[in-house]
């Protein structure tokens, strides 16, 4: 077996990018002029992102990435003094983005911070609840900023009140301020989604394994039902499409849903009818902020929200029909979780013969209790609710950029990065004061040709799992429980590495939800196309948020491309009971509809069978 | 009612753990779990008692205890061997004396009346008072009044097989040992296994660990077959692990007759697990009841019945304590104060152990 991956300087350039570089900010290259820096390097394990990024990364997307790479190492390194973890560190290689953690070896510096970690990471945890209701409030402040901030085609002639309430200010100092306003904001949100996660994530780490080293191979999916919130936020939004559903077999108007694939034709026939503009009213109401779930993780400007395409929410509400009217009810059946919890937890408890015991057990499920609503719903505040807003707000800016000549596309933003932009802008509002045209105005459309060029050789490209070399065991928590990343599995890859190309048959991803099954697998890219899912099949999808549950009451299991034991996906998966392979990488890609496969949700074993 | 101890036989609902001194400790655990509400075979047991009246008035006794005052006085392999030949030889040659055999024969038929089957298939287990594992023996499938008292013979003489004589002399538990028998119906096991109220690789109380397989108990308790082994959570009844055996083989009897026949098993039966979910949680319910009943980890023998229908076809053919972990003491694996802040500090510096 190989002892080491590639090192992380040798990857090959794929022919037609050279030049990639540009793309990104400096510091995301590997180093090839700084000794010290290419030797530290080298020496380092680093794992490919799959958790959050199936694909390669569009310059400007990649902003929510620098943005935790600051905001979590921060954190660590620096506020909580984490004892012996400095942040994780990240690269990107033809798009895509490596990452790995950086531990503090010396074990007097680790005795050094304990002291100060207890009392900061003390604090926090003393005052949880408190600090989680201020969190709540400043985001959503924070998002109401967001949904504030306006980008305007710049005048031909400056408005009068300029002169006579004296600004002081013209419009393209504003464009360039408010660029800045909204990318500071977009950092900040994600200074603020660090702010408790770490801590939130120790310590249902810790119950984690606390629970384990009393009950061996207890099923995550127990652990998951010991903690899980009642009130959980990422639920919301599907539960406000049931509501929408039985309103409306209420109001009788289930042939006219049933009749319409498309939002607007189906609104401009309800607006006729006094049930149907009572159903309307119910509808808009959940919409803020309830649909601005993304349909995929809100990582990518491509993942729009549910008020992005109301035919998206439309489906769904017609498959809630669908479930009521076969006398299934679709609702999170509260009542009973709160019931098996309780049942489940004095269980377990009633199996401690040594009190010490029991007491620890106990101690670490109630702060994992605590942080639990934190870890679940602040995904909603942050990727859903402020990405899919702020991606808008991009669109917005980008048609300004248009406007004034720079780029041909709304869509082509995406192309360039943060400080491309930046620049962009500047040459703009120069050219515009000026009365000239700018500099840049056949250069940047001509560079993002290219790029799209990259992008697209990029997407061909399979980034390897791992670079670097492997450390003797992998002990590190947030790389095994998020990413899956565990001594094992860097066998796994390693011993891949041996083997040469031919049919793959067998993907490995994490245990999702437990259960075996086997059927026929469905592709599903994109939750427009889940009207396609057939019942009893195994959806093979990128990833599943919350916007896909109404296809869990129909399917017989589901594999997804990305995410960890405790990814959204795998929670949502065994609520459902569904056995479930998450992050298997490529599952997507492998497998292809109509393959009869095997998954074995308690191994993370999937086999292609034919 | 007349004194138990001077009972000939006794029906397994009329027994109760703490009668083992009367029928041995198998026959007394199926009275208990019986009372426990366990689903076990219906049948009754032969008293150590009534071993005894066979082994006094037959002669056997007195003869044997002859050899040993005389001839075998010492404990060689030799003279062990000698008196084991002696023994099984008279005990399985002498006849029962009429009451006995009358008794026990109207026994029999009453089982079969309530089974509903003439010359009913019943086995015919050995049951000591004192644990001798798997020092005696038990017959299967047998049918029949002649074969029944031929068996019990061979039951009652297995007990002094050179094995099950040799553990005694070692013990000093003396070389005469009258054991209980008991008379199950037999199960017609389409599957059988074995049970552990915890996981028996690590004493971990919150999982049931089964070991299940096609046919008789004989190819999974002999490790003739690789089982499938189900390792499930105690509490919410899931599976954990599932590791589907090769069971390329399963004893079955041979038509019409008593003994016992390897066969092969085809492949589709092979790929697919032995139990069904449902007999997987209904076995996991039965076997909480058991743990939960006696106090304390259990090792327990089961038959799925091919003639019954769900969940009157689980049965359970034997019960015992799991015998590595009950005897540990539970050690206590927090060594630090359980304290949050404490425990978390401590996962961050020693990083995660699990995969």
């Amino acid at each position: 077996m190989a002892k080491q991956f590639l090192d992380p300087h040798d990857v090959p350039q794929i022919e037609g990018t050279e030049g990639w570089e540009r793309m990104y900010p400096y510091y995301y290259q590997f180093s090839t002029d700084d000794k010290e820096r290419n030797e530290y390097e080298s020496s380092q394990l680093w794992y490919y992102d799959g958790l959050h990024y199936p694909e390669p990364h569009c310059p400007f997307d990649l902003i929510w990435d620098e943005a935790w790479y600051l905001a979590l190492s921060q954190y660590n390194s620096r506020i909580f003094m984490v004892p012996p973890a400095k942040g994780i560190d990240h690269r990107i290689v033809n798009g895509h983005v490596y990452i790995t953690p950086i531990g503090i070896a010396d074990p007097k510096e680790i005795e050094s911070r304990i002291p100060l970690f207890m009392k900061r990471a003390g604090y926090y945890y003393q005052n949880w609840d408190k600090i989680y209701g201020d969190w709540v409030e400043k985001t959503k402040v924070l998002i109401e900023e967001l949904e504030a901030v306006e980008f305007k085609n710049l005048p031909e002639m400056e408005d009068e009140s300029v002169v006579f309430e004296h600004r002081g200010m013209g419009s393209g100092y504003d464009l360039c301020v408010k660029y800045d306003e909204l990318i500071n904001m977009g950092f900040k949100v994600w200074q603020y989604h660090f702010e408790m996660l770490n801590l939130g994530y120790a310590a249902y780490v810790t119950f984690i394994n606390t629970a384990n080293q009393f009950f061996p191979d207890i099923p995550m999916a127990t652990l998951t039902k010991m903690v899980s919130g009642i009130d959980v936020v990422m639920y919301r939004p599907d539960s406000e499409l049931i509501k929408l559903a039985k309103l409306a077999l209420e109001l009788k108007l289930e042939s006219d849903l049933n009749g319409q694939t498309s939002f607007a034709a189906l609104k401009q026939e309800l607006e006729g009818s006094d049930a149907g503009q009572k159903w309307l009213a119910a509808f808009e109401e959940a919409r803020y902020p309830w649909f601005h779930i993304s349909t995929g993780t809100g990582w990518f400007h491509h993942n729009k929200s549910w008020n992005d395409d109301l035919d998206v929410p439309l489906a769904s509400i017609k498959m809630h029909i669908e479930a009521l009217q076969a006398g299934k009810d679709p609702s999170r059946p509260t009542e009973k979780l709160i019931e098996e919890r309780d049942r489940i937890v004095e269980g377990y408890l009633d199996l401690f013969q040594n009190a010490d015991d029991r007491k620890a057990f106990e101690e670490a499920l109630g702060i994992a209790r605590k942080v639990f609503p934190y870890v679940e719903n602040h995904l909603f505040y942050v990727e859903h609710w402020f990405h899919s807003v702020f991606w808008n707000k991009m669109r917005d800016l980008s048609a300004v950029l248009v406007d004034g000549g720079m780029i041909n596309d709304v869509e082509d933003i995406w192309y360039l990065n943060r400080f491309d932009i930046k620049v962009l802008i500047d040459d703009m509002v120069r050219a515009w004061a000026t009365g000239i045209v700018p500099a840049g105005r056949n250069k940047w459309p001509q560079e993002i040709e290219w790029r799209k060029g990259v992008m697209a050789k990029f997407r061909e490209w399979t980034p390897p799992p791992a670079l670097g070399v492997p450390p003797e065991v992998v002990t590190e928590p947030f790389s095994i429980v998020l990413w899956g990343v565990t001594t094992d599995v860097l066998k796994r890859w390693l011993s891949s590495l041996d083997v040469a190309g031919g049919d793959v048959t067998e993907l490995f991803g994490s245990p999702g939800s437990s259960g075996v099954v086997e059927g026929k697998a469905r592709v599903i890219k994109k939750v427009e196309d889940l009207a396609l899912l057939q019942a009893g099949e195994i959806l093979v999808a990128p990833t599943t948020s919350p916007s896909w549950a109404p296809a869990f009451t129909k399917i017989a299991g589901a594999i997804t491309d990305v995410g960890g034991p405790m990814c959204h996906a795998a929670i949502v998966c065994r609520e459902y009971g569904l056995p479930t392979v998450v992050g298997t990488g490529n599952g997507t890609s492998v497998i292809k509809t109509g393959d009869i496969i095997k998954i074995d949700g308690d191994s993370g074993l999937v086999n292609i069978i034919k | 009612m007349a004194n138990l101890e001077e009972k000939l036989t006794l029906w397994y609902t009329e027994l109760k753990g703490e009668n083992f001194p009367l029928v041995g400790k198998k026959n007394a655990n199926l009275g208990e779990m019986l009372k426990a509400g366990i689903p076990i075979s219906p049948g009754f047991a032969i008293t150590i008692h009534a071993n005894d009246i066979f082994i006094r008035e037959s002669g056997v006794k007195a003869d044997l205890e002859e050899l040993i005052a005389n001839e075998c006085r010492e404990t060689t392999p030799e003279n062990i061997a000698k008196l084991s030949q002696f023994a099984m030889a008279a005990i399985e040659k002498a006849p029962l004396p009429k009451a006995l055999e009358e008794h026990i024969l109207n026994d029999y038929h009453k089982l079969c009346e309530i089974c509903d089957v003439t010359n009913l298939p019943v086995a015919v287990r050995s049951s000591g008072a004192v644990s001798m594992p798997g020092q005696m023996e038990t017959y299967l499938n047998i049918r029949g009044d002649k074969d029944l008292i031929d068996y019990i013979r061979k039951c009652w003489a297995s007990s002094y097989c050179v094995e099950a004589l040799t553990y005694r002399i070692n013990r000093e538990l003396g070389v005469l040992f009258n054991i209980g028998v008991g008379i199950p119906k037999m199960v017609n096991s389409r599957v059988s296994g074995v049970i552990f109220t915890i996981n028996p690789l690590n004493g971990d109380p919150s999982k049931i660990s089964i070991d299940a397989s096609y046919g008789l108990g004989e190819a999974v308790v002999s490790g003739l077959v690789t089982p499938d082994t189900y390792l499930i959570d105690k509490i919410t009844l899931d599976p954990v692990k599932i590791h589907k055996g090769s069971k390329e083989v399963e004893c079955v009897y041979r038509t019409g007759s008593s003994d016992i026949i390897e066969q092969e098993v085809d492949e589709a039966r092979r790929q697919a697990q032995a139990l069904t979910p449902e007999e997987l949680r209904q076995l996991c319910i039965t076997s909480k009841q058991i743990e939960k009943y006696y106090g304390k980890a259990y090792d327990i023998e089961f038959g799925i019945d091919a003639d019954l229908k769900f969940p009157d076809n689980i049965i359970i053919l034997q019960v015992r304590p799991e015998s590595i972990w009950n005897k540990k003491k539970a050690e206590k694996k927090t060594t630090e104060p359980a304290d949050a802040m404490n425990m978390i500090l401590n996962q961050l510096i020693k990083g995660v152990k699990f995969s």
